[in-house]
């Protein structure tokens, strides 16, 4: 059945938990090129290099009935007073669903920024930017 | 085993010069005398730009086989292309033969890819 995807089907999940308010995210996943073209040649040519995965979302600084807030989970990562280790590393997943179909992308990550702020007459979000690290998880898409 | 027919991604020529030796007066004039008729001392660097690293590996293979720097050899037609003049123009002068000026540089780009630069330099 034809299927028009919306802001509605989307998901993001950490760790395989939907987070609850989530208003946008977007992945980025680039693949450098490497040149072989060599003297004589009169159009470049190339062959495949590194690929990268890095993206970023928007999510309401919200706080649950259990006190759970989902975007101050994912905040903490690199606003602490510990810094930022190598096992600070999170399992994002990107989802487009369509009934009982998910489209997944799953990543390993570390948060690489985070912004938040708050502002008169306006509802308080955190921006957040990711860099995978490794290869993905799930490409189901 | 020959030197490896692969076409080079960029090229550096220099001609080298003629064995002349300069003396230079206190009143500054200059007399030169030539040793020798044939040019020599001429370099070429040739660089290899993401190559597989079986092809980078022929590189190694070669100058070990050179005994690095001690051999002399010549260079594939391959080593020129691109260049539209007259080869002997770019290649050693009449008598000289290239050596390994060091060791060739391979870098690993990623897996299975590498960029290899090599020095020569002509020798009588």
């Amino acid at each position: 059945m034809a299927k028009v995807y919306t802001g509605r089907d989307g998901r993001l999940l950490l760790a395989g938990t939907t987070l609850v308010k989530v208003s946008t995210w977007s992945l980025q996943a680039d693949v450098e090129v490497l040149e072989t073209t060599t003297l004589g040649d009169y159009a470049r040519s190339y062959t495949p290099g590194i690929q990268a995965f890095s993206g970023n979302a928007t999510l309401l600084y919200y706080k649950n009935d259990a006190g759970v807030n989902d975007a101050a989970t994912l905040l903490r990562k690199v606003v602490n007073t510990t810094g930022v280790e190598t096992t600070d590393t999170v399992q994002l997943t990107l989802r487009l669903n369509d009934g009982d179909i998910n489209d997944d992308v799953t990543l390993t990550g570390y948060i690489t920024s985070a912004s938040f702020g708050a502002s008169v007459g306006e509802v308080t979000s955190a921006q957040i930017t990711f860099q995978a690290t490794g290869a993905l998880t799930t490409a189901a898409i | 085993m020959a030197y490896p027919t692969l076409i080079p991604s960029a090229r550096n020529y220099s001609s080298g010069d003629y064995p002349v030796k300069t003396f230079t007066s206190q009143s500054g004039a200059e007399s030169r005398i030539l040793y020798g008729s044939r040019r020599t001392g001429m370099t070429l660097e040739l660089q290899y730009d993401n190559v597989t690293d079986a092809n980078a590996e022929l590189f190694l293979d070669h100058y070990d086989e050179t005994k690095g720097s001690y051999t002399t050899f010549t260079l594939p037609t391959a080593a020129f292309t691109g260049w539209s003049g007259n080869k002997d123009a770019i290649d050693a002068a009449t008598g000289n033969a290239w050596r390994y000026d060091g060791p060739p540089q391979v870098s690993n780009v990623r897996p299975g890819v590498s960029s290899v630069q090599i020095k020569l330099i002509g020798v009588l």
